[in-house]
């Protein structure tokens, strides 16, 4: 069965065109224009059939792309991808903190939108295979069942952040650069933006961390990357 | 006589006093400043300011300030040299005079004395002289009628005795002068013995006050030199006082300059400059307003072409899946649409790119990377493939780079290869200590000297050999070359690979080697 991917976005041409181009790529398309919509719309689907990718423009009325993935966020770890008019540090990396996944800038080439899309639809499922049980002091990963358990307590982490985790712990106590992770969790190449790499990191110390501000686990090794140490 | 030296010495001191304080209320009073202002101040703006852009900017301060330091110096001098004049001219009359009456009086003891014994018969004139005047270096003569008597062989004789000081003796007065006998200043006092129908003269040698005069001079010389020292630094001190508001703005117009647009002068600091510290102040927020409608402007001409170009872009996409569907004519204007929407979309993302260098806005995320590898990926990432040839030296060295930035820098060189000069024959990365040098080389038809620095201008496609090429270029592809190795601490320039076909070299700075 394809892939459903919401579409959030206010300028009309843009939406139908993307909504036709997505088509042809072979996904299901549904399309919103504003951000509470969205909401609804996910919420409602949830109940039937849940999305596996949103499609989020930054620039909206009314509640704008930042806010949309906060909220979210707040119920789902469904893979957002963020449509940015600018490539502004500021925009960027506020768009990952909101909780995308990654992001694209207008004017974007069709193909590498859906390129986009791909890899993160198969980061999506490809969470099988390996150990079933790895345990770092306090923090239990279980990659075959996206579970991860601080002191026993489940860890809410969306798809992104858990691949970037089960990637640091599949390689414990070496370092992994941010060009190394961005090929195996973005499916980037050389030229991917660091970014992606350092915001999500600092999400996943937020939340499997006791204290963010002083890692224990998601070690920053200067100039080279991060490592997980237990 | 000792006495003497110390007591003149002592009364030259007030003098240097009075000298010192002078110099050191000198700021305060504006009698000398005023003309060392009003000697510089006019002739700088137009022989200093139009020049002045970079480096020479320390020596416009040196210079101001020298001038400052000589003036406050000169007049120092001028003033202490004046004074201590005054002050040896005045002390070494008052010191002769002193001297003068007080060997008069012992010279008219001598004598009176003297009258007293030539009432007798007198056996050794020399004798009897030596018995009376006592005084220490002096020597005497007593002209009797005819014959005159020193006191001793070599002493003094008529020869030596003025005549105008005779002329007076003999006509019966006191008199004295003062002769300057080789260089040492001597006092005659001639006295008249009317009882014996002589004349006395007695000779003193000034020796002593000749020496006293000599350290007064000295001192004052010191003095006056000090006193000169003491205006320089002052000078040197008030100079910098002065420029420190100077100095202070310029700092803020290099601190606008880098980007820190938010940077004013405090207003009250100094009140005497409110007029250039304000006008500073508001020629700064009328810039920063400027610049910041600016990137507003840019920043929303951006989203208004972004979102045209997206959807045509996109709709594109969907009706190429479609292009073997369509007619022959239909599918050759589908690819016209499709070339011109590329390169559409290439200019918008060139000139809002050189837009966003321009306006110091980089959405830029640098990293330090080895040479090697960052050559590599970037030249792989732009087909077709080239040769690629690393010095083994320069593989590990490391740059600090925002890895995008220097993939539009060598893609940019790579296609300006691609279009003018059937493309890239080899890219070469060498380092020295400093320097990592990344060349694109080709074999086309080169660049003619004349042209090498231009071909850097925006919208610049040359004029001779270089065609519009297939219209693919913006244009802007080597403007924004030199603008991101520019920004990157770099620059870029094209030489002659060899005998035919261009080589454009960026140069970028490395960090420092890893130790092993």
């Amino acid at each position: 069965m394809s892939s459903r991917i919401l579409l959030v976005e206010d300028d009309e041409r843009i939406r139908t065109s993307m909504r036709l181009s997505l088509e042809d790529e072979g996904y299901d398309v549904e399309e919103t224009e504003s951000g509470e919509e969205a909401l609804e719309a996910h919420a409602r689907a949830l109940i039937a059939q849940p999305f596996d990718l949103l499609v989020v423009d930054i620039m909206l009325p009314g509640m704008d792309g930042f806010d949309c993935c906060r909220e979210l966020r707040r119920v789902s770890t469904v893979p957002i991808i963020m449509v940015t008019a600018r490539t502004d540090t500021h925009d960027v990396v506020a768009g990952l903190e909101a909780g995308a996944d990654d992001y694209v800038t207008k004017p974007f080439e069709p193909k590498e939108l859906a390129a986009r899309i791909r890899a993160l639809l198969r980061r999506a499922r490809a969470t099988d295979g390996g150990p079933v049980s790895l345990v770092f002091g306090d923090l239990e990963i279980m990659p075959e069942a996206g579970v991860v358990r601080r002191d026993n307590e489940e860890v809410h982490l969306t798809r992104t952040e858990f691949l970037l985790l089960c990637e640091l712990a599949a390689n414990s106590g070496k370092v992994l650069s941010r060009e190394q992770l961005l090929e195996r969790v973005w499916s980037y190449d050389y030229f991917g933006d660091g970014r992606l790499v350092d915001v999500h990191v600092r999400r996943l110390r937020t939340k499997i961390e006791r204290d963010a501000s002083e890692p224990r686990h998601v070690l920053t090794v200067r100039g080279l990357g991060y490592k997980l140490a237990p | 006589m000792a006495r003497a030296g110390a007591t003149s010495s002592r009364r030259s001191d007030p003098g240097e006093n009075h000298e010192r304080s002078l110099a050191d209320s000198r700021p305060g009073g504006n009698a000398t400043t005023e003309p060392a202002g009003a000697a510089t101040a006019p002739s700088l703006p137009p022989d200093e300011e139009p020049r002045r852009s970079g480096s020479p900017r320390r020596r416009r301060h040196l210079g101001l300030r020298a001038r400052v330091t000589t003036t406050f110096a000169l007049g120092a001098l001028v003033l202490s040299g004046a004074l201590a004049s005054i002050t040896y001219i005045s002390v070494r009359s008052s010191i002769i005079d002193q001297q003068e009456s007080s060997l008069t009086h012992e010279a008219l003891g001598t004598a009176e004395a003297l009258s007293g014994a030539l009432r007798h018969p007198v056996a050794n004139y020399a004798t009897l002289l030596n018995d009376y005047a006592t005084a220490r270096n002096s020597e005497s003569l007593l002209v009797r009628g005819p014959q005159s008597y020193p006191s001793s062989p070599l002493a003094l004789n008529l020869s030596r005795l003025p005549k105008a000081l005779r002329a007076m003796v003999r006509a019966g007065h006191l008199a004295d002068q003062v002769v300057d006998e080789s260089g040492s200043p001597v006092l005659i006092v001639g006295v008249p013995i009317k009882s014996a129908r002589s004349e006395y003269f007695q000779l003193f040698t000034l020796g002593d006050i000749s020496r006293t005069l000599h350290v007064l001079f000295a001192s004052l010389l010191v003095a006056a030199l000090v006193t000169t020292l003491g205006g320089a630094i002052l000078g040197r001190w008030a100079a910098s006082r002065a420029l420190r508001p100077l100095h202070e703005t310029a700092e803020a117009a290099l601190s606008i300059a880098e980007g820190r647009l938010d940077t004013r002068l405090e207003s009250d600091r100094y009140a005497d400059l409110s007029v250039l510290t304000s006008a500073f102040n508001s020629m700064a927020d009328e810039l920063q307003t400027r610049i910041e409608r600016e990137v507003r402007f840019t920043s929303d001409v951006n989203h208004e072409l972004r979102s045209p170009l997206t959807t045509l872009a996109t709709s594109l996409s969907v009706v190429q899946a479609r292009r073997d569907e369509l007619p022959e004519r239909a599918r050759q204007a589908l690819d016209l649409l499709g070339a011109e929407v590329g390169r559409f979309r290439r200019l918008v993302d060139d000139l809002l790119e050189i837009s966003r260098l321009d306006a110091g806005l980089g959405d830029w995320h640098t990293d330090e990377v080895a040479l090697g590898a960052l050559v590599r990926h970037t030249v792989a990432a732009s087909p077709p493939p080239v040769f690629i040839d690393i010095q083994d030296a320069a593989e590990q060295r490391r740059v600090l780079v925002d890895k995008r930035r220097f993939e539009r820098i060598v893609a940019n060189l790579l296609e300006n290869a691609e279009r003018y000069a059937g493309g890239a024959t080899r890219v070469t990365v060498e380092t020295d200590d400093r320097w990592g040098r990344i060349a694109v080389e080709d074999r086309g038809p080169g660049i003619p000297p004349d042209e090498r620095n231009r071909v850097f201008d925006r919208f610049s496609r040359g004029t001779s050999g270089r065609r519009r090429g297939t219209g693919e270029g913006t244009g802007l592809g080597l403007a924004i070359v030199a603008e991101h190795a520019r920004q990157l601490g770099g620059h870029v320039y094209v030489e002659p690979n060899g005998a035919c076909g261009s080589r454009f070299v960026i140069e970028l700075p490395l960090l420092p080697a890893e130790e092993e």
